[in-house]
């Protein structure tokens, strides 16, 4: 529940993936059928001829190179900002505001709820459960709709389905406490820790 | 006394269905993050340098690494003025990481976890979490130790692997009602099939 967007993630990463196969694929060709390199020069001396008639036409007079260095030069800066933005763009959408009240009831000010409140409740409960060996929560915003995203790093042998039912009680409550309906998305894993530690010996 | 932004806030009933599987979704699936900055690192760091050889052209100064007129001409005598192992060993390896890159696009990116229905909220569990809690009701029932039984969960496919102890038969039918039973539990959605082998040789001194 953040805002890394995958859509994008995954239009990018197809378009470089097949990019970086194909100039691997072409050497790969090259390398290992003989014949192709006949082909191969004759495309690449029409390219370089036909780059070589760009470059002299956009040479102004009294210049030694073309200006086309220029606009290489702004266009692949414009990729690198591009490529730094993506970079940015993954795993956003930590939010601090959970709930703000927005009625305009003439009064002065308003209400907002701070996620760190929601988070220290529902830490807090969590972590007397015997089950749970450790639990983060973090409020984070995805379109636009504040929500708590929850990890729980199970005790070994706990049941999933209990855990679910002993979190969703501990949501219900946070949500008398707070007034409204928040989304909440719990995720229970099973770390090193937990990996390593001894099960429970009563059954 | 500043004044405090009002956010539009809207309430979770008022948010449609489609809101609860988008997140659910998301939270089943992998956001290719690091592909996606390896990727990004990789480009950024070719445009840099490209960035730089254009700029010292376009000023008109020498070149940094290499002339691009003299890395046009080395391209253009491709399959001749590099050893073809070298040629070849390099261009499987650009076509491996644009593979890599590629598949991890297109392939659906499933993370290894279930949804686990719940009142409220939106609960997933990895799989080695569902396997660790069969393996507890597992090895109840067959009433051996911990390292007796193991459970790997996937998809589709539940997996137990018991090894009884040595003079103390299991009764495989029972163990795999138990599994099945608290599969059921879980309520995750499709219900993988349970396959328990009971291995022939028996453990000594459990």
């Amino acid at each position: 529940m953040n805002q890394t967007p995958r859509t994008l993630n995954r239009i990018l990463l197809a378009v470089i993936g097949l990019a970086l196969a194909l100039a691997g694929g072409l050497a790969l060709a090259l390398a290992a059928v003989p014949g192709l390199s006949g082909w191969w020069r004759s495309t690449t001396e029409r390219a370089g001829a036909a780059v070589e008639s760009v470059l002299a036409a956009t040479t102004l007079p009294g210049q030694r190179d073309s200006w086309l260095w220029i606009v290489l030069a702004l266009a692949t800066l414009l990729v690198m900002l591009g490529m730094i933005v993506w970079i940015a763009q993954q795993g956003r959408g930590r939010a601090s505001t959970l709930a703000a009240d927005d009625v305009d009831d003439g009064g002065p000010g308003s209400v907002a709820l701070s996620g760190a409140l929601a988070e220290q409740a529902l830490r807090g409960a969590l972590a007397e459960r015997t089950d749970i060996v450790h639990a983060t929560v973090a409020t984070y915003e995805y379109r636009g709709m504040p929500g708590l995203r929850v990890k729980v790093l199970a005790r070994k042998g706990a049941a999933p389905q209990v855990l679910a039912e002993q979190i969703s009680d501990q949501i219900e409550a946070l949500e008398l406490v707070l007034g409204r309906q928040i989304p909440v998305v719990v995720s229970i894993g099973a770390s090193a820790r937990t990996r390593l530690g001894r099960g429970d010996r009563v059954h | 006394m500043t004044q405090i932004h009002h956010e539009d806030v809207p309430q979770e009933e008022a948010a449609p269905e489609r809101f609860r599987d988008r997140i659910t979704a998301r939270e089943l699936h992998s956001s290719r993050a690091a592909a996606s900055i390896v990727a990004a690192v990789l480009v950024a760091g070719l445009c840099l340098v490209l960035l730089l050889e254009a700029l010292l052209k376009a000023i008109g100064q020498r070149y940094w690494l290499v002339d691009p007129r003299d890395a046009a001409a080395w391209v253009h005598q491709l399959p001749g003025n590099v050893p073809p192992l070298i040629l070849g060993a390099s261009g499987l390896l650009l076509l491996f990481v644009g593979l890599v890159f590629f598949l991890k696009a297109v392939l659906p990116g499933r993370l290894p976890r279930h949804r686990i229905p719940s009142r409220r909220g939106i609960v997933v569990a990895d799989n080695e979490v569902i396997a660790s809690s069969l393996a507890r009701r597992a090895r109840a029932a067959a009433n051996v130790s911990r390292e007796q039984v193991l459970v790997t969960v996937s998809r589709n496919l539940v997996e137990v692997q018991l090894r009884p102890t040595s003079g103390m038969p299991v009764d495989e039918a029972l163990v795999q009602g138990v599994v099945e039973d608290e599969l059921l539990r879980t309520r995750i959605e499709p219900v993988p099939e349970v396959r328990v082998h009971v291995s022939s040789s028996g453990v000594v001194g459990q």
